[in-house]
């Protein structure tokens, strides 16, 4: 018997009731899968709470779908609109590029050419398995090539440039050095000498197939999977171009100090195009047939070009110095499978997440969507993370990351699905993985099967759920509880504004909030202010500079540098979204601290243990007082959950007025008594010195506060990952669900809120 | 003041390394009609200057070229006597190269290279002496029947596995003697073709010019031979039998991915079949004769001797190990029988002390001293210890020097804060408030590369059954089980591991 293995996704990933979504699967070892719509209830199969609970839902899907082996294309490269193969060049060329190759040993890579590696037939510049420059041309039978003496060096500019005459078969391939202090990994002191020029009679003359042209790959086809690229280029290219000619020593000289040819047959300015709110994944042409390249798995524009000098340190002020683009041969935002149906929920669906559940033999996967209502129906929205989901996608932290264990001070606990993305590493990485050339991953789409947004799913690292399979244990109390939500999510609303908020009394954030974008922040900023009301219940929100691909939202993009938490650092200059023009990072960095918005901010992560929250004096204030109905004086609040048996615990966040919390907001509780392997963040760290743990740090806690807002506004915030993992314990009827009814008993009433009366001090305690 | 004793180690490199500079052109010539450069010359950084450097990856060339040359120019001065030994051995390295084609490239163990020659050499006399046939026809005719010769002898070799195929080859070599010996034409000779025209004139015959001639003849001969070997090898032929070499064994398997291994051996044979029956050809009008000696067993013997002192399989073998033979058994004729004992004992001492003959001393010396320097080094080193010297020349990252030092360090430290109360504080609660002595040497632990870091695997999804499993640390690289224990509570798996590493760190 053969294995079954189902891999699928959806697009949108954020859906809404009455419109189409398309599912996308990939199976092997199965012809035919049983399919249904299902509504997923609870994640997580954890004894202490209701267990793993899915409902089936009646809908048109049909029962049976055939389905079959569909192949992912890995790697970023750009392909040439060339329909009227101009590029086939029978003439004398000139090929070139700026190059600063990531990785040049190992594997034959193309850097642009027109070649077919089935055929062998065209020519290309590239670099051989030897690390050095190389261009060579093929007739089908024999592949020739000249290759350049000196072996490039990671991370240094070069500019790479040959040329050829078929009539006399001499080929000219020249490396010219343009390192200077600002542009490369290493500086001019390292004695190097970068340059080559090596002159060849190449034998023989090159044919041409249907291949495109390339940058940053080759064509290649087999029957079984068609049309794919492959001989990926890691590394940045900056203004490559082609000439009809083959350019002497001077002209080539010239291009090498900034000059371009007047010629040319294409010339993709890679600085070109670019706006004040960033650039696309179109190469512009400036040449005379404007032959664009279209990027295809988004390599990375607003990169340092081989002319960066260093003072300008983002495209938005200087454009010129910003022709670099990265390129990956392991990027992946888009799979670009061929759906294998398209279902329109009803638009009377009740909002939720749903999946759609595919099974075959023992295998079973469920594609998972959350689906908002057609239009508002209930008093209480939750915005879903999906910006979250999309950045910690795939991860891979604990196959590749060394410090992870010591960050969740846990040994990874690893599931099968686990081990089967792992081997394939076909669906992509996530923005907290490494590109396999060391840069870090600062693209990330739900247009690709997503192994950790599945229900049930326990993040390796720490074995309890994280994200959505996380959040489904609010979903479930809120259920419990019995009250009435609707489900929106980051995407709704860095696309509307403040019009996805305003239709709700509450808006309740989920468990990890981190990535925003500035719509995000201004629409929650502007709810508040007209009288919104919000439950933040998450760790470490608001925290990450991102947007959406304006070209396609399914796509987010953040580059991580200067402080926090950060995965990877980007390099020097390198920190401005391209899809934005933002730049990037922290928002706390950039004057909107989190406690601005919420009151609270990220101060410590820790995944050995979680503890409960005990109140503060401003707890037992009248004005707030109502929130701890039901709540015992010294009572801790939440000493069990599923996520560490606590609901103050994975990542904390605390009260500051030196970062802009609201100066009325009331301290209601705190959590005690962390561990060490909580440590105060690094962007608190401003002078390293020892005991900044949970047992010596008095920022290393969680907090829960209030604060009211204008007309009759007010922010109720609990500091913690793990605080909705808290809800489902003992049966859904524990404290942590007290102080939940109570504020949403309140926030969902209209008026003012209770206790808003009481303005006075002293005397208004108890 | 204590004296460390330090390890010589490292290799200084003696070879001859040109510096290039980047800026100016360099054409790179081809040899005609090819795509190969002359000289396979690379550039590389010295590690330690990071300078440019330029050497001579492939230096064969050089040696071949060395050796050729200094024949050429030294041969016209020796004496006349020598000077036919030198003609000799190099028809006898022409015979060796071609017959190293067939075993070695074709690996086809065939002893009838002698008997090719022979009958090609005769059927070329013979068209001469009896047919008048001028002799520039001969190297036509010799090869024509070589070929024919060479492809019913091939016929077989797909039938018969190699023993039995060398037995059959040495009997018809045998059947070839006897049948020229019997040949009732040639009875009074003894079998012989005598007056065999040559390209040496009569009257130069076993003079100094005819001698010179002759050898200028050899050379070219030798030449030839060469170049059939390399345009064997390293055309599309040669390089199918390559890829093939490695299954040898199982030419069915060769043929299902598409190799077409027989014919291709085949062809190999038949060509050198026919480069053999132009050395024939040649050997009859270098002696202006040809007689049954040619398919005799003792020459046969001394011929594979030269191989087997050479190195089987090289080109360099077969021509360095007919030197040493011809010179022992035509050059020191003087020394009567005892020459062929020295032969043998030098074909015997080759046998027992060099893997690959004479030309393959140098790489097994290099073995010898790798091996012979990882011993060493597996002597002293000590798990988890500091780098040694001879490793340190090889880490390129310096930093991780450091690394090594400090980690035996901290692991010295550790490793007495082990105690069984620290081992049961963790049993009792492995995600708790932890001791200072338990969080440092949990850190430790957790800190660790990611090359076969511990992990635990949940066996069954949703199910509390563990086992633990180690991270290969390469990306997409699955993890390996580490043992067949299971566990039923994660608490308990989190303790295996601790307990995994605790060993760990008391071993190194």
């Amino acid at each position: 018997m053969t294995d079954i293995r189902l891999f699928g996704y959806c697009d949108p990933f954020s859906a809404q009731a009455g419109k189409p979504i398309n599912f996308m699967i990939s199976a092997e070892g199965t012809s035919e899968v049983s399919a249904e719509i299902v509504r997923l209830v609870h994640g997580d199969f954890n004894p202490d709470g209701p267990g793993f609970i899915e409902e089936s839902i009646v809908s048109d899907v049909p029962a049976k779908l055939p389905v079959k082996r569909q192949y992912t294309q890995n790697g970023s490269f750009a392909r040439v609109d060339d329909a009227q193969n101009l590029l086939a060049l029978a003439s004398p060329l000139t090929i070139y590029a700026f190059i600063w190759p990531s990785m040049p040993q190992g594997v034959r890579q193309t850097i642009m050419g027109r070649w077919s590696v089935d055929k062998s037939m065209g020519y290309a510049l590239g670099i051989n398995p030897e690390g050095k420059l190389e261009f060579w041309i093929g007739d089908g039978k024999t592949v020739d090539q000249v290759t350049a003496d000196a072996p490039l060096i990671p991370k240094v500019w070069v500019l790479a440039c040959a040329t050829y005459d078929p009539k006399s078969g001499k080929a000219h391939l020249r490396q010219i050095d343009v390192q200077n202090s600002w542009n490369s990994h290493i500086g001019p002191v390292s004695p190097y000498d970068h340059n080559s020029h090596v002159s060849e009679k190449l034998r023989p003359v090159p044919k041409h197939s249907d291949a495109d042209f390339i940058i940053a790959g080759s064509h290649e086809e087999n029957p079984e999977r068609g049309r794919f690229v492959s001989m990926l280029y890691n590394g940045k290219i900056d203004r490559p171009g082609i000439v009809g000619r083959a350019l002497d020593g001077e002209e080539i000289d010239a291009i090498s100090s900034g000059n371009q040819p007047d010629d040319p047959i294409a010339f993709w300015d890679t600085t070109a195009g670019f706006s004040d709110t960033g650039i696309g994944s179109t190469f512009e042409d400036t040449g005379p047939y404007g032959l664009n390249a279209h990027g295809v798995n988004r390599p990375v524009r607003a990169m340092t070009g081989w002319n960066w000098k260093g003072r300008d340190d983002s495209f938005r002020l200087n454009p010129s110095q910003y022709g670099g683009v990265a390129f990956h041969d392991d990027a992946l935002t888009d799979c670009a499978w061929e759906p294998n149906i398209s279902w329109t929920p009803p638009a009377n669906l009740r909002s939720g997440v749903y999946a759609l559940k595919i099974t075959s033999g023992d295998a079973v996967d469920r594609i998972p969507v959350i689906i908002r209502p057609d239009k508002p129906r209930a008093k209480v929205a939750v915005q879903m993370s999906t910006f979250t989901y999309l950045a910690y996608a795939n991860e891979h932290l604990s196959f590749d990351a060394q410090i992870a264990q010591a960050i969740v001070a846990h040994t990874p606990v690893i599931s099968g699905d686990d081990l089967e993305y792992n081997k394939l590493q076909e669906f992509g990485l996530s923005t907290y993985d490494h590109h396999s050339d060391g840069a870090g991953v600062c693209f990330s789409s739900w247009k690709r099967p997503i192994v950790n947004i599945r229900p049930g799913y326990r993040m390796a690292g720490m074995n309890f759920p994280w994200a959505l399979p996380a959040d489904l244990s609010l979903l479930w109390w809120l259920e419990h509880a019995g009250y009435d939500y609707d489900l929106i999510t980051d995407h709704d609303l860095d696309r509307e504004g403040t019009a996805a908020l305003s239709p709700y009394k509450t808006i309740i954030n989920v468990t990890h909030p981190e990535y925003y974008s500035e719509t995000m922040l201004d629409a929650t900023e502007e709810y508040l202010t007209q009288g919104g009301r919000v439950m933040y219940l998450g760790g470490n929100g608001y925290y990450w500079v991102t947007a959406t691909c304006p070209d396609d939202p399914a796509c987010i993009e953040v580059r991580k540098l200067d402080a926090g938490s950060r995965a990877w650092q980007a390099e020097a200059g390198e920190g401005y979204l391209a899809s934005s023009g933002e730049r990037s990072g922290l928002w706390r960095s950039r004057g909107r601290p989190p406690q601005k918005l919420v009151g609270l901010g990220f101060t410590t992560e820790g995944m050995d243990r979680a503890e409960p929250f005990e109140r503060m004096p401003d707890s037992f204030h009248k004005r707030v007082a109502w929130i701890f109905k039901g709540v015992g004086d010294e009572e801790l609040i939440g000493d069990f959950g599923l996520a560490l048996g606590g609901a103050a615990g994975v990542e904390l966040d605390r009260y500051d007025l030196a970062l802009g919390t609201p100066p009325h907001t009331l301290l209601l509780a705190a959590s005690i008594n962390h561990t060490d392997n909580y440590p105060l963040v690094s962007e608190e760290v401003t002078y390293a010195f020892p005991g900044r743990g949970g047992s010596q740090d008095p920022q290393v806690r969680g907090d829960m506060i209030y604060f009211s807002t204008a007309n009759n506004g007010a922010v109720f915030a609990a500091g913690s990952i793990a605080w909705s993992q808290a809800l489902p314990c003992k049966g859904g009827e524990n404290n942590v669900g007290t102080v939940m009814h109570n504020v949403l008993d309140a926030f969902t009433s209209n008026g003012a809120l209770p206790g808003s009366q009481y303005t006075g001090d002293e005397k208004l305690w108890r | 003041m204590t004296q460390i004793r330090y390890h010589k180690v490292g290799r200084r490199s003696w070879e001859w390394r040109l510096k290039p500079t980047g800026v100016e052109e360099r054409n790179r010539a081809r040899l005609p009609g090819s795509k190969r450069h002359w000289l396979k010359w690379r550039d590389v950084h010295n590690p330690k200057t990071l300078k440019r450097e330029r050497i001579l990856v492939d230096k064969k060339p050089l040696w071949w070229t060395l050796g050729l040359s200094a024949l050429v120019a030294v041969t016209p001065f020796l004496p006349n006597s020598m000077i036919s030994v030198v003609s000799i051995f190099c028809i006898y390295a022409a015979i060796n190269v071609l017959w190293t084609l067939i075993v070695g490239t074709a690996g086809i163990f065939s002893l009838a290279t002698l008997a090719i020659v022979g009958a090609a050499g005769y059927v070329a006399a013979a068209a001469n002496v009896y047919l008048g046939v001028p002799w520039p026809f001969m190297l036509l005719i010799g090869p024509l029947a070589g070929l024919i010769f060479g492809a019913i002898l091939a016929a077989p070799s797909t039938r018969l596995d190699g023993l039995y195929y060398a037995l059959l080859t040495m009997g018809v070599a045998e059947i070839c003697r006897v049948f020229v010996t019997q040949l009732r034409a040639l009875t009074q000779s003894g079998g012989a073709i005598t007056n065999v025209d040559s390209f040496i004139p009569k009257d130069w015959f076993l003079q100094r010019p005819g001698l010179l001639l002759g050898f200028a003849g050899a050379f070219l001969l030798l030449l030839g031979a060469l170049l059939v070997w390399r345009l064997v090898n390293s055309e599309r032929l040669g390089m199918l039998l390559r890829v093939a070499k490695t299954s040898r064994e199982d030419e069915a398997f060769a043929e299902a991915i598409g190799i077409d291994f027989r014919r291709a051996r085949l062809m190999v044979f038949v060509i050198s079949s026919a480069a053999l029956g132009v050395v024939g050809a040649f050997y009859a009008m270098y002696f202006r004769s040809i007689s049954p000696q040619i398919f005799s067993l003792d020459q046969l013997l001394l011929l594979f001797a030269m191989m087997v002192i050479g190195g089987l399989g090289r080109a360099e073998g077969a021509v360095l190990g007919a030197a040493v033979v011809t010179l022992i058994d035509k050059g020191l004729i003087e020394l009567g029988p005892p020459r062929i004992i020295l032969v043998a004992v030098i074909m015997i001492v080759v046998t027992i002390f060099a893997r690959e003959g004479l030309t393959g001393i140098r790489e097994q010396f290099r073995d010898f001293r790798k091996r012979k320097s990882g011993e060493r080094r597996a002597l002293r080193t000590e798990k988890g210890g500091e780098a040694m010297p001879e490793e340190a020349t090889e880490i390129h990252d310096k930093q991780e020097l450091y690394y090594r030092r400090f980690n035996k360090r901290l692991r010295d430290r550790l490793k007495k804060l082990i105690s069984p109360e620290l081992i049961e504080e963790h049993r009792l609660d492995p995600l708790g408030h932890h001791s200072d002595a338990l969080a440092r040497v949990l850190n430790h632990f957790r800190r660790a590369e990611m090359a076969d870091k511990y992990v635990i695997h949940r066996m069954v999804p949703s199910e509390e059954r563990f086992r633990v499993m180690a991270v290969s640390g390469q990306r997409g690289m699955p993890p390996r089980v580490v043992d067949d224990r299971e566990y039923t509570e994660i608490r308990e798996a989190y303790h295996a591991v601790f307990l995994l590493r605790v060993n760990d760190l008391l071993e190194s």
